[in-house]
């Protein structure tokens, strides 16, 4: 998961430290829109070999959430 | 025994006067800081046409460019294909009125087609059919697309990644022992029609013609504004579509010519932006040296990056005779086609 939370602060821009599952993309402190999550989508793809689908990360709401999904697509 | 193949003999690119920085964007777009719209998008300008410049004008000084180059002239032509998706006219074919005005003989023949981000390797393969079965010496392939007059100046999706740009590419005939191999080619292609929602601008031609209702702007989740008549893209979904068919286009043409990536030394892919090109490095496993970006100064020219992306590299003295080349477009439509290219 450390190449998954390293990637998410790049695209996020904030500090690795601060990445956890925890994490809430709406917070404000990060930025989550849609360039970040068309890259979430590579870096996902990069990391676990799944495709996530724009419309499921745009309803994210935290890490966990994409989370989520990746266990999800990697489980079928 | 001698063979006829097709060959590029020279390209030459137009950019028309305007440019849109990112500082200019950034002004607009708060959330967007000019630093993070080129760390991102590996694009620092694009270049708009002027209001009254359309892609066949734009295609006319790409052209004139090729010939001021002096390697090909306009009486050399004998056929002329011109990509695009923004055509001077419902009808007539935009090729035919620059065949009469570039000075190109009445004995020429000249088409448009209808295609962006794979368009350029689509016309290599019909300028390389026509010269093949000696129906044509020299095609003049033009590609030219003014997006910008598709995009809504508040939708900074689209409007951060698109530039509008010409190319004019001289595929010629050469007549060499069969033993020396084709030059352009082989090819694969594909399409995917079901992705057509997904890059489209939607009113405007007879399936849902413009009016007062198609012109409403809407705002989405990321604040961009765009109506019917605008540009769309859903940049995740056209993200998913390249990651999964380009690294496939590319496996399919080096399994249809025994080769292996090490057979390579470029994959010249089309320029969408340097995140995406970073993603699909990433994904085909190969080092960055033999990916080029060359988004800087132009941004996403639709069917003329490829073409402006060899000219680029040309310039730069990177191409050397012997040099064997992967071309692959992909976008709109969803299309998308890979040749090899030998320097």
């Amino acid at each position: 998961m450390s190449e998954f939370y390293e990637g998410m602060a790049e695209i996020l821009e904030i500090d690795l430290i601060k990445i956890s599952s925890d994490f809430e993309l709406h917070s404000g402190e990060a930025a989550w829109d849609s360039l970040a999550i068309v890259s979430t989508i590579a870096l996902a793809d990069d990391c676990f070999g799944v495709m996530l689908e724009g419309k499921a990360l745009a309803g994210c709401r935290s890490i966990a959430d994409i989370e989520k999904l990746i266990i999800i697509l990697k489980k079928v | 025994m001698n063979k006829t193949f097709a060959r590029i003999k020279d390209i030459a690119i137009y950019y028309p006067q305007k440019v849109l920085s990112n500082d200019e964007l950034a002004s607009i777009y708060p959330d967007w800081p000019a630093a993070k719209i080129l760390e991102k998008t590996g694009i620092s300008e694009r270049h708009i046409a002027a209001i009254d410049q359309t892609a066949g004008d734009l295609a006319f000084e790409a052209a004139n460019n090729l010939f001021t180059q002096g390697e090909i002239s306009a009486s050399d032509v004998d056929f002329i294909i011109l990509c695009t998706q923004a055509p001077d006219y419902v009808l007539p074919t935009t090729a035919c009125i620059l065949q009469d005005r570039l000075g190109i003989s009445r004995q020429a023949g000249a088409l448009d087609i209808n295609l962006g981000c794979s368009g350029f390797v689509y016309g290599l393969s019909l300028a390389k059919g026509l010269i093949e079965t000696n129906s044509a010496r020299c095609v003049l392939l033009l590609t030219a697309d003014t997006y910008s007059k598709y995009i809504n100046p508040m939708d900074k999706s689209v409007r951060t990644l698109f530039g509008d740009a010409a190319a004019a590419t001289a595929v010629i005939a050469v007549d060499v022992d069969q033993s020396c191999g084709e030059f352009i080619g082989p090819f694969v292609f594909g399409t995917d029609g079901n992705g057509a929602k997904n890059l489209i601008v939607e009113a405007g031609s007879y399936r849902l013609p413009k009016t007062a209702g198609t012109a409403i702007e809407v705002t989405d989740d990321s604040g961009n504004v765009r109506s019917r008549d605008d540009l769309y893209m859903n940049g995740a979904e056209v993200m998913s579509f390249s990651l999964n068919e380009v690294p496939k286009a590319v496996d399919a043409l080096l399994v249809k010519t025994n080769m292996s990536k090490e057979d390579i030394d470029f994959f010249v892919l089309h320029q969408a932006n340097k995140f995406m090109l970073d993603a699909l490095r990433k994904k085909l496993k190969l080092p960055s040296e033999k990916i080029p970006i060359l988004v800087e100064d132009s941004g996403n020219t639709v069917s003329s990056t490829i073409p402006i992306a060899l000219f680029k590299m040309r310039k730069q003295r990177q191409l050397i005779e012997g040099n064997r080349l992967m071309l692959v477009g992909f976008g709109v439509g969803y299309s998308w086609a890979a040749c090899i290219l030998n320097i």
